[in-house]
């Protein structure tokens, strides 16, 4: 790898994977629909959801999001973001034309961030912005 | 900048802030006044009795690396000066939540989610503060020049990469192919998000696994030799000894990819020292003289935390690695029929 940028010495690099090399900048888009269910998967987690597009038909994209493992630890669970929940996904297409998305913003229907949809609230201990 | 790098800039060097509301009142840990004030504490021992650093830890922090050029000579912050960081900390990541991520739309540093919308904001997660302005200690708080002959070994390295960073998975950085993270290191150095670990002690063994991205590391403490130098890991061959309540890590027998990159010999010690009930304080040195022109040594807190390590299971959905490279070959495609027209 590159590796070696910013400070010119071979230190540790976080670099998951280049998310401008699977989105394109030049496709952004915004999407309302259901969730069909939520991958609750690292090294990022992905929402399927159903979306109608102009000709009334459902179409399922798919949506990566960021690893899940701090949301179960500030209390998400896949309760939280249930099937048939109604969300909006405002985020960049995959270059290669498919129905992938990266999702800059994922909020549910009434404009709650996905964050501040923990169902038994934050815990007290962690630091997190109430 | 992309987020990502603007997050890694914040862990390594460009810049410190940030800080989560609350941990603004727990102030600032003692770790490096309690050492240097020498034992006023001693730990609990195991079964087995060596000093107990069992349990589940954090060294998340906003102190970097390397000290920034604006903090050059300043080795510590006042007690004022942090609280400032902290509060510097709180409003950015207020600032984050409520109006997003703080990219151009349109722009490749936009592509990306937001970090704070999955919790994963470092100041969304308990806080390992110290008055430290950079990890690296001594006056100068940066990574000693390279060495003449490193400075050509990486030239060349780049070289033969340029060019071909999309051409298969094996050009992918080993992070983006779930092999090996350089936060593991050793040295254990904080991470983006899920800067977490966890300690394990049995007889004749310490085991750390740290969450990003899953790996641990089993450290005998009884006193054997290091494997043959012909045998190289990801994560080195680690032997442990205690000098008193201090655990002493010394690991060789790298590879020259990680955890620092055209590094081909490099040896680390580390020293964990349980210095109150919730903090670890964690030093090391780390020296390869074929690739820096001295030995160079940090350290900080690590701090307690509630609840478990979550697996993180990095190749379970690791489309992000297939998607990459079908974007790069989607990508020739039209510079092709570009060409062509």
């Amino acid at each position: 790898m590159a590796g070696l940028g910013l400070l010119g010495a071979a230190l540790p690099v976080w670099a998951h994977h280049a998310f401008a090399a699977e989105f394109d900048q030049n496709k952004p888009l915004k999407l309302k629909g259901t969730v069909v269910k939520w991958e609750v998967t690292n090294p990022h987690s992905w929402i399927h959801m159903n979306v109608k597009d102009d000709d009334g038909k459902v179409v399922e994209w798919m949506i990566e999001g960021g690893s899940p493992n701090n949301l179960y630890r500030l209390g998400f669970t896949k309760d939280s973001l249930p099937p048939g929940a109604e969300i909006v996904v405002e985020g960049y297409q995959a270059k290669d034309g498919s129905t992938r998305a990266v999702g800059k913003n994922v909020t549910f229907a009434d404009g709650r961030k996905l964050f501040l949809g923990l169902q038994n609230g934050p815990p007290e201990a962690q630091g997190e912005k109430k | 900048m992309s987020y990502r790098y603007f997050v890694f800039a914040a862990a390594f060097g460009a810049f410190v802030a940030f800080g989560p509301a609350r941990a603004a009142g727990q102030a600032i840990s003692p770790a490096v006044k309690a050492v240097t004030a020498g034992k006023a504490w001693t730990p609990p021992r195991t079964s087995d009795g060596q000093p107990d650093l069992q349990g589940v830890w954090t060294n998340n922090t906003v102190t970097p690396l390397q000290r920034p050029k604006e903090l050059a000579g300043k080795e510590f912050y006042s007690e004022e000066e942090l609280a400032a960081v902290v509060k510097k900390e709180r409003q950015r990541l207020d600032l984050n939540l409520d109006e997003g991520r703080p990219t151009e739309p349109g722009t490749a540093d936009d592509v990306h989610y937001d970090f704070s919308q999955f919790g994963l904001d470092r100041g969304q997660a308990k806080m390992a503060w110290n008055r430290r302005t950079s990890i690296i200690v001594g006056p100068e708080g940066t990574m000693p020049p390279l060495t003449p002959e490193a400075r050509k070994r990486i030239a060349e390295r780049r070289a033969q990469a340029k060019g071909h960073e999309f051409d298969g998975p094996e050009n992918r950085p080993i992070g983006a192919r779930c092999i090996a993270r350089t936060n593991v290191g050793p040295p254990l150095l904080p991470t983006a998000y899920n800067s977490n670990l966890q300690i394990v002690q049995g007889a004749g063994y310490v085991a750390i696994e740290t969450e990003m991205i899953h790996d641990t590391r089993i450290i005998p403490t009884d006193g054997r030799p290091h494997i043959s130098s012909n045998i190289r890991q990801w994560y080195g061959d680690s032997v442990g000894h205690w000098e008193g309540d201090t655990l002493v890590i010394d690991t060789t027998n790298f590879t020259d990819l990680s955890p620092f990159e055209d590094a081909q010999n490099v040896h680390v010690i580390e020293r964990l020292t349980a210095v109150d009930p919730d903090t670890i304080l964690y030093q090391f040195t780390v020296e390869d003289p074929a690739m820096w022109t001295k030995p160079w040594s940090g350290e900080l807190p690590i701090t307690r935390i509630q609840g478990q390590i979550y697996e993180y299971a990095c190749h379970e959905a690791n489309y992000g690695l297939v998607n990459t490279l079908r974007g790069a070959r989607v990508a020739e495609e039209q510079a092709a029929k570009k060409a062509a027209k």
